[in-house]
């Protein structure tokens, strides 16, 4: 019966030790945080392409009931992975407390085909 | 003496090999380059933060419009300074064509400021005598504006014992040349609230 408790605990602190990473093409594939993102949760992306440019929406979630601030920026990728455009300008963001928000994005140039969001909380 | 002679010669030797500099850096230490990409908040005056997210945000929004087609060639106009403070709105307009001339969608016509530059060198050419015919660029072949574009920024200032607030609306427009009409517009807003 020990054994079978030990195994268990083993079995779930490995489970706990290595988060399976994010499937590829995930909206949580193409969030890059600079440290823990503190009370700002990223939800579903909406990716489309309109007269030749790619566009994407982000819809973000305050889960604190403070306004809380986050700074972001785009990277535009190609086909390779690899940046299509210069580094964007970061920017900065305030959500109220409990707010749900979208974050829109155009692509720089009409090359770019995967993006990178990446953001930080102060 | 001999002992004194190789004593010093080695503290020569050590003093140089300590002064050797390894890293790729010359000068003071309180002297760094920076981000230039980085949100820059040092006071609430206009600044390079507004600068780059207004070409980006007009940029962007007026390649993806679909309103430029065939890359037509623009005219791009000084962008008006409605504010109270000096802004070198040139770096604006000049952002702009940048990031749109890097967008492929649209060429650009010589602007007022170039205009002189641009016919002193066609008259060099043709009126002077100096250069090879076959080598001449000929007259009457500049390429006119389909399209002119302008704008404005304009500032709202309050102040108060405790807050200092600027709010500025920078607005730019593509009209067509031909028909005068305002083909695409969009508007670019940012607040910076200052607690004293």
């Amino acid at each position: 019966m020990r054994k079978i408790f030990a195994l268990m605990a083993l079995a779930l602190l490995a489970g706990c030790a290595t988060p399976p990473p994010p499937a590829p093409g995930s909206a949580a594939s193409k969030v890059v945080a600079l440290g823990n993102l503190k009370n700002i949760e990223i939800g579903p992306m909406r990716v489309a392409r309109e007269n030749g440019f790619m566009t994407v929406n982000v819809s973000l979630n305050n889960t604190s009931s403070y306004n809380k601030m986050m700074y972001y920026r785009f990277a535009w990728l190609g086909k390779d992975g690899f940046p299509v455009a210069e580094p964007e300008t970061w920017k900065s963001l305030t959500l109220y407390g409990s707010q749900s928000s979208f974050l829109p994005a155009i692509a720089p140039v009409p090359k770019a085909t995967d993006f990178r969001l990446e953001v930080k909380t102060p | 003496m001999h002992l004194i002679r190789l004593s010093l010669l080695a503290a020569v030797a050590l003093l140089a090999t300590g002064c050797a500099n390894n890293s790729p850096a010359l000068g003071s230490k309180n002297i760094s380059y920076g981000d230039t990409k980085a949100v820059e908040t040092v006071t609430n005056e206009f600044g390079s933060t507004d600068l780059q997210m207004i070409a980006e945000s007009m940029t962007r929004s007026l390649a993806q419009s679909g309103t430029l087609q065939g890359r037509p060639v623009v005219q791009v106009y000084d962008v008006k300074n409605k504010t109270s403070e000096y802004i070198d709105t040139r770096e604006i307009t000049t952002s702009i064509k940048t990031q749109l001339m890097k967008s492929g969608t649209a060429r650009f016509a010589s602007d007022n400021t170039d205009m002189q530059s641009q016919v002193d060198q066609l008259k060099l050419q043709n009126q002077s005598g100096l250069y090879k015919k076959s080598t001449v660029s000929k007259t009457g072949n500049m390429v006119a504006a389909k399209y002119r574009l302008e704008g404005s920024i304009s500032s709202i200032v309050k102040r108060s014992s405790d807050y200092k607030d600027v709010f500025y609306k920078f607005s730019l427009q593509l009209i067509d040349v031909e028909s005068g009409i305002a083909e695409w517009m969009d508007e670019k807003e940012i607040r910076k609230t200052t607690e004293r």
